[in-house]
């Protein structure tokens, strides 16, 4: 809790024009999205070239569904950039909060137009990366540091997931792109592979929607400062998932896997996650598991099949953002105008911030769904839907705990914390009202959700188009939302009521009676699994560190040669039927002293505990290779081998004197062998050769040799092939070289710089306790 | 500094001209005859190599054209840059190479971008690989202006 925005005045603010010019780019991204709506024949699409050798393109694709959202990513950014505004006014970092909110809209615009699956991916993980520095803003915080790593673990772990089953699901159908995809899944046969991809879309939709049992991060991501929380966690970033499921529901809506799978974890994710804010006191975490709950409800309608869930899932998208990210900003104003955002110490508070009060009324109403909100109109339509169809009890059971728990939430915090609550009370006595930046979005977005419920008949159109796109025959969706008081209606209106202000009078005791029971599974739920593997990490790492790079060369070396040896060999065997033996060739005198020097000189390398004379002796196996390219007709090969060569043996050496000078490097005392080295180097050299030998016998393919013998005179007027190949036909790439050469050359020049520095404080050290003897 | 060998530092000098006067004819003649850019830019690196060990690392960073690796290593680079550029201004692709013919009366002189290009890899290799191998060479010798200028100092106070 500790994101007070600082009031320091002597910090370098923002001025009040900067933020409103902030404000400007959602507002403006708004009016586009609004003057598509209006304007332009539904759905439409925008192609840009992007890799085309690839096939990959930037289609993008705006129907209904992805115009609901695109309203909702501006709209309530909009709000969101209003109130980020008033909320961190004076925090020297206001200017990072907008550009990394401007970049996390776009980023999320992409993502929710984008027709190709590749390109979704790459938005898709904008939003995961961006999530994770927003929510890590206040970084000087371990525990924002830490919901920050665990928000990008958990969604960019889902993200891989995502990638691998795009790429499948793209291989499988031929295209990668969505429209044709959902238009061809239903004709397509079900196999492994498919169901493979669909196992792997489904990972990280869940890991980004926070659906069961990946919950955890979304509540913890609640460190997050709260325009943050109320934009990321509330009304976009976490509606991803259920945005890429509602997009694919047109083409696996058929499968019986995919109906239950989403039914199921959707359910399970909407009562857990309202037991689980059962357990919270603090305001902010009892809304973010409410908003799990109802990321779990709709994913359990997009399970749905028919009109009615589509139609369902369309309406909580708008109801939720629409209720939620007003409560958000509430628990923002509460925070910022008391200090505190835990339940029990607040009380009364509708004399200090009336405004925030109504708003919190007013978004709560929608929440609990009271009539004459557009709460009530959707609950209507999701109690509908949710009764139809396979698993139907276990849904309504969820669906029951879900609604009645949601009346809780909301009465806690529009009543409890602005009315009187018997047992609690007593305002914080500074407690104020923030400006209209912070009071204003909340009363605006949680006055439309109430129009709404007024005259529900106007979200009829943007709901029909919304759910069109939904539906796999891409038939037309008649909406008619009207106020509905049947006697069904009005009795599971009084049901949930009732239990719902059960609870919410029994909160307290409730809330000591879950915490005691689920307390017992903390050590088992997924947060400790979570926390076990981040900390396996170290220890993981730490072995195998030590079992793999113990610090000793030559255990190194038999560590690589024997995984080499046996990894080439068992490929020599596994292919030795198709192996062709070379036939012989009597080699010329150059090419038998060429191989006596090489024999040679590891010969006697093999012996010499000397480091010099080893060093020597090695040197006359790189000049036997150069004497050996000069007779197999490679002789610039060979001039760069004897000139490499000779540098290093005169560099390696010098420094080699330069130790011995000063009592170090004199080699070894003793004969010093390993434990099983011997076998391996014997194992090692032998498959080395008979690869060789192999590779060799098979047929050389002419090809390239001939193409640049015949082109490399007439139209590079050179006669030397290597040169030309170097300096002409792939001059680009001997460029790319250079500069390598170059980098490796900077990158060396600081370590040896950093030696040396060390060696002269050495020196100056020496010197000053000679002095100080002396 | 290193106890100094007479005959090396007498002998090195005609052999740094020697060693480079070689380099840049493999340079020249690379792109009939085996040589080239990289491995002229090598021959060049052991003169360097050379200059270093009789000399020391302050002296064959001196001799180095430019009086740095940095520079000259930059520089080859840019070289190899910008004999591209004609053929862009041409409205060929980047690097290809043009050719001309300037006739002397008795023979013709083909001159062209690839040799242009061929200079800055033989810059480039050698500024970045003698520098490297100049710097290991000379790892335990103190910079030439601050520690003496410390030293100094330091004696003076005493």
């Amino acid at each position: 809790m500790a994101q007070h925005p600082s009031h320091d005045p002597s910090a370098s603010a923002m001025s009040l024009g900067a933020r409103a010019a902030y404000v400007l780019i959602p507002l403006l991204a708004f009016a586009c999205v609004l003057w598509i709506a209006v304007t332009q024949p539904l759905p439409l699409d925008i192609t840009l070239p992007w890799i085309p050798a690839l096939g990959v393109e930037l289609d993008f694709h705006i129907d209904g569904l992805t115009l609901l959202m695109l309203l909702l990513i501006t709209g309530i950014g909009t709000a969101v950039f209003i109130y980020a505004g008033g909320y961190l006014a004076g925090h020297p970092q206001q200017n990072r909060l907008f550009i990394l909110l401007t970049l996390f809209m776009f980023a999320m615009i992409g993502t929710v137009m984008a027709d190709n699956l590749i390109v979704l991916f790459l938005f898709w993980e904008a939003t995961s990366l961006l999530s994770f520095l927003l929510v890590g803003f206040n970084h000087e915080d371990p525990k924002s540091r830490k919901s920050a790593q665990q928000a990008l673990v958990v969604t960019g772990g889902g993200g891989l997931a995502l990638l691998a089953g795009a790429i499948l699901l793209g291989q499988i159908m031929g295209t990668y792109s969505i429209q044709e995809i959902i238009t061809a899944l239903p004709n397509t046969e079900i196999t492994p592979a498919l169901t493979t991809a669909l196992v792997l879309i489904l990972l990280g939709a869940f890991t980004k929607s926070a659906q069961f049992p990946f919950h955890f991060w979304l509540p913890n991501a609640m460190s997050a400062p709260t325009p943050v929380s109320a934009y990321l966690h509330s009304a976009t970033m976490v509606k991803l998932g259920v945005y890429l499921l509602a997009r694919l529901d047109p083409g696996f809506g058929d499968w019986m896997m995919w109906q239950w799978t989403l039914q199921l974890v959707g359910s399970l994710t909407a009562a857990w996650g309202m037991l689980l804010a059962l357990r919270e006191r603090d305001l902010k975490r009892i809304l973010a598991w409410s908003t799990v709950a109802t990321l779990g409800t709709l994913v359990m309608l997009v399970g749905k099949t028919g009109h009615g869930a589509t139609v369902a899932v369309s309406a909580l998208l708008l109801a939720h953002a629409l209720y939620k990210a007003p409560l958000f900003f509430v628990a923002g104003n509460v925070d910022h105008g008391t200090g505190t955002r835990i339940i029990d110490r607040l009380g009364n508070l509708r004399h200090a911030m009336p405004w925030t009060a109504a708003a919190a009324l007013l978004a709560g109403l929608s929440m609990a769904g009271i009539p004459l909100s557009f709460g009530y109109v959707v609950k209507d339509v999701v109690g509908q839907a949710g009764a139809l169809g396979a698993i139907s009890e276990l849904v309504k059971f969820a669906n029951t705990i879900f609604a009645a728990v949601a009346v809780a939430v909301a009465a806690v915090a529009a009543v409890r914390v602005f009315w009187r609550h018997p047992g609690h009370n007593l305002t914080p006595p500074d407690a104020h009202e923030g400006g209209l930046a912070l009071y204003g979005p909340p009363l605006v977005l949680a006055g439309i959700g109430i129009v709404l419920g007024v005259f529900p008949f106007l979200a009829d159109g943007l709901m029909s188009l919304a759910a069109h796109a939904m539906t796999p025959r891409a038939e037309a969706v008649a909406v008619h939302f009207a106020l509905e008081f049947g006697p069904a209606a009005l009795l599971s209106l009084a049901t949930t009521l009732a239990i719902g202000a059960l609870v919410f009078i029994y909160w307290d005791p409730l809330h000591r009676r879950f915490d005691r029971i689920l307390a017992k599974f903390d050590r088992s739920g997924s947060l400790a699994q979570y926390e076990r593997f981040i900390n396996g990490i170290p220890v993981l790492a730490a072995h195998s560190t030590r079992w793999l790079q113990g610090g000793d060369l030559s255990q190194y070396s038999l560590v690589l040669v024997s995984f080499v040896g046996v990894f080439m060999g068992a490929a020599l065997v596994a292919g030795w039927s198709q192996w062709l033996w070379p036939a012989w060739v009597m080699p010329s005198a150059g090419f038998i002293g060429a191989c006596v020097l090489i024999a040679s000189g590891a010969l006697l390398a093999l012996f010499q505990r000397d480091r010099l004379v080893l060093l020597l002796s090695t040197g006359l196996v790189g000049f036997g290779s150069g004497v050996f390219y000069l007779y197999a007709g490679a002789p610039d090969v060979a001039y760069t081998q004897f000139a490499v060569e000779s540098v290093f043996v005169i560099v390696v050496a010098s420094v080699l004197l330069k130790l011995r000078q000063r009592g170090r490097g004199q080699g070894l005392e003793q004969t010093h062998s390993m434990r099983g080295a011997l076998p391996v180097a014997l194992v090692f050299g032998g498959v080395i050769a008979v690869w060789l030998l192999v590779v060799s016998g098979v047929e050389f393919n002419p090809q390239l040799h001939q193409f640049f013998g015949q082109v490399s005179v007439p139209e590079a007027h050179g006669r030397n092939v290597v040169n030309v190949v170097l300096v002409d036909f792939r001059a680009l790439d001997t460029l790319g070289e250079i500069v390598v050469v170059t980098l490796s050359f900077l990158a060396a020049i600081a370590l040896l710089q950093a030696v040396r520095g060390h060696a002269k404080r050495q020196r100056a050290l020496d010197k000053t306790k000679a002095g100080g003897a002396a | 500094m290193n106890r100094r060998v007479v005959i090396l530092e007498s002998i090195a000098g005609p052999l740094y001209v020697t060693i480079l006067l070689a380099s840049l004819w493999v340079l020249l003649r690379g792109h009939n005859e085996p040589g080239g850019g990289f491995i002229g830019g090598l021959l060049a690196v052991t003169a360097s190599v050379l200059w270093a060990v009789a000399h020391g690392r302050v002296a064959a960073t001196a001799r180095l054209p430019y009086g740095s690796a940095m520079r000259l290593t930059v520089i080859g680079i840019g070289i190899g840059v910008l004999s591209g550029i004609p053929a862009l201004l041409l409205g060929l692709p980047y690097l290809t190479h043009l050719w001309g013919h300037i006739p002397l009366g008795f023979t013709e002189l083909k001159v062209s971008t690839v040799i242009i290009f061929d200079l800055g890899v033989y810059l480039a290799v050698w500024g970045g690989l003698a520098g490297y191998a100049i710097e290991l060479l000379g790892m335990d010798e103190p910079d030439a202006h601050d520690d003496t200028a410390a030293d100094a100092a330091q004696e003076l106070r005493a």
